[in-house]
């Protein structure tokens, strides 16, 4: 008898406990496209759930980011166009406020080492507290972020039901914008199709894909189509915004001039193109690696001698860029604005 | 089922009280912050041994990584030692270390700042929370101190100096270590009481020239080491 007792006790322990946690999370795997390396970012430390996802998107678009509830993450990152800020050489925030640089795609993160232009954030956690809390984009602070979102009926509810928690942290609210920007995978462009055997290249795109990997795919590693490294590519230094790149963050001489190897995914879609948006057209890109490069100290050693790709091998090399788009993703769903909850 | 309810009850009680228990019988770091021979006080004139005149405004800083020597040559390492203090929250003053015991401690190791691993760990809870504002956002990486105030050697905006120090990367790793030996035989009080003294940092510091540190570097590397040799144990 005092067994059962024991028992029945026990069972009513365990439901107690069980009272308390949230069982409802609905798991994502994050699965790696064929050819694609281990990604750097650790799932272990920010479990991916549906709920944490959602949670995460919804603060992506919301302007309660900023300090006058204007300006979201998609302000300057739009999906449709690989989540660039289509059109602004120099991003744009708060008040009209002007940056000094152009926003970067957010494509494939959970590839990368580092973040930014210059490399200055170390983890994809921690990114987004750099555009919250700068002057000219989010002007708001973290702390206040949080603040803001505690008093709201709708992310109270939407954290309990990711973290099962009705405390909401700085921590939390950064792991779930990580936990949409790291979904923000690419891999079914045209590119990646030919390479998994399902597509062919036409004839142009063959030879410009011949010219990429000659020419660019030492930096523009595939298949992320970048090393993650930071090159000085022999741009001209603009002499308002007079910008030295990784130097600012390493305070290093040889990193003068050095920015971020972007990804190319998408670059249809992604221009202006360089860190100051300073080209409009994959044309004068092209060019600029054919023709215009300014040797400095620094530049990078790929860079040294002119690409003198003639007039057809460009359009080649453009028409093979061109296969870097994926329509899949920049109209996935999924990653657009979240009506369905508002 | 009511008794099994009734021993639910008591077994959740008994974990509240043990926890509470536990608290009282803590040994506790509690940080005496001075100027001089006078306690620190936000926004009051104090003067320096280079006779600068100078109001401190603001004072907070991580001491992380508590370690405690006992005389028979065992040392308790405190798990995720992270702690913000701050001279406006008298709670985090008072630092919590470990169960009370009747070893006798030879020795007090914390650092001031964040360890490297912690700084590029992403966003973590608590105190090491990025909402606590202690934290660089264009270059990653944790302030380990942050120190404002007014000063009339100051030929800056209001006579304003602001020195935000980190860096968790060599070889402007600002985190430093601080040793401090005891000699008493008992603790009074549970408490180790450690000595703060601003008016050996500013004593080192001119601030007609040096007024304003925001990012890591050489300046910051040699405030880090000033500030890690202000400590003493009463």
């Amino acid at each position: 008898m005092s067994k059962i007792r024991l028992f029945v006790g026990f069972l009513i322990l365990i439901f107690a406990v069980l009272g308390f946690t949230n069982l409802s999370f609905t798991p994502i795997y994050f699965d790696i496209p064929e050819g694609f390396p281990k990604p750097v970012y650790d799932f272990k430390n920010n479990p991916l759930t549906e709920e944490g996802f959602q949670l995460g998107r919804n603060l992506f678009y919301d302007p309660i980011l900023s300090k006058d509830n204007t300006i979201s993450c998609a302000s300057c990152h739009l999906q449709q166009t690989g989540f660039a800020h289509v059109d602004h050489d120099l991003s744009h925030g708060i008040n009209g406020k002007i940056g000094t640089r152009n926003a970067l795609t957010l494509q494939n993160l959970a590839w990368s080492k580092n973040f930014m232009w210059d490399g200055g954030v170390n983890h994809l956690d921690v990114q987004a507290i750099a555009p919250i809390t700068s002057d000219v984009e989010m002007n708001e602070s973290l702390e206040n972020v949080v603040a803001k979102l505690q008093k709201s009926k709708k992310y109270q509810d939407l954290f309990e039901k990711a973290f099962d928690t009705k405390k909401i942290t700085g921590q939390l609210t950064l792991k779930a914008i990580s936990q949409f920007v790291v979904m923000l995978k690419t891999s079914n462009s045209k590119y990646d199709k030919v390479l998994r055997s399902e597509e062919k290249f036409s004839e142009i795109e063959e030879k410009g894909y011949n010219l990429f990997k000659i020419n660019c795919a030492t930096c523009h590693t595939e298949p992320l189509l970048t090393n993650n490294s930071f090159e000085n590519n022999g741009l001209s230094v603009d002499a308002i915004l007079n910008d030295y790149g990784r130097m600012k963050i390493t305070q290093n001489p040889k990193d003068s001039l050095k920015f971020k190897v972007p990804t190319l995914r998408n670059i249809e879609f992604t221009f202006p193109y360089m860190h100051d948006g300073r080209f409009k057209t994959l044309n004068e890109v092209v060019k600029h690696y054919n023709s215009g490069i300014q040797k400095s100290k620094t530049l990078s050693k790929q860079l040294e001698k002119p690409m003198n790709l003639s007039d057809n091998e460009r359009t080649e090399l453009v028409a093979f860029l061109k296969t870097l788009t994926d329509k899949e993703f920049l109209f996935e769903k999924r990653f657009s604005y979240p009506k369905e909850i508002n | 089922m009511i008794k099994n309810l009734f021993f639910c009850i008591l077994f959740s009680l008994s974990v509240v009280f043990a926890f509470a228990q536990k608290e009282k019988d803590s040994l506790y770091l509690k940080l005496n912050i001075k100027f001089g021979t006078i306690r620190l006080e936000l926004n009051k004139n104090n003067i320096s041994k280079n006779h600068d005149t100078l109001q401190i405004s603001l004072l907070k800083f991580y001491l992380s990584g508590i370690e405690i020597e006992y005389n028979n040559k065992t040392t308790f390492i405190q798990k995720n030692s992270y702690h913000l203090v701050d001279i406006e929250n008298p709670n985090s003053l008072q630092i919590p270390i470990c169960k009370k015991n009747d070893k006798t401690i030879s020795k007090i190791k914390f650092n001031i700042g964040i360890d490297s691993t912690a700084s590029v760990s992403g966003a973590l809870a608590g105190d090491l929370d990025l909402q606590n504002g202690m934290y660089w956002a264009w270059q990653s990486g944790y302030i380990n101190m942050k120190i404002e105030g007014k000063s009339s050697n100051c030929k800056t905006r209001k006579s304003e100096f602001q020195f935000h120090i980190g860096g968790y990367s060599q070889p402007n790793y600002a985190m430093k270590i601080v040793e401090i030996p005891i000699e008493k035989l008992q603790i009074p009080n549970n408490e180790i009481k450690v000595i703060m003294d601003l008016g050996k940092l500013f004593s080192a510091i001119n601030l007609k020239e040096v007024n304003s540190i925001m990012i890591p570097g050489k300046e910051a590397m040699k405030i880090a080491d000033l500030s890690a040799k202000i400590f003493s144990v009463e």
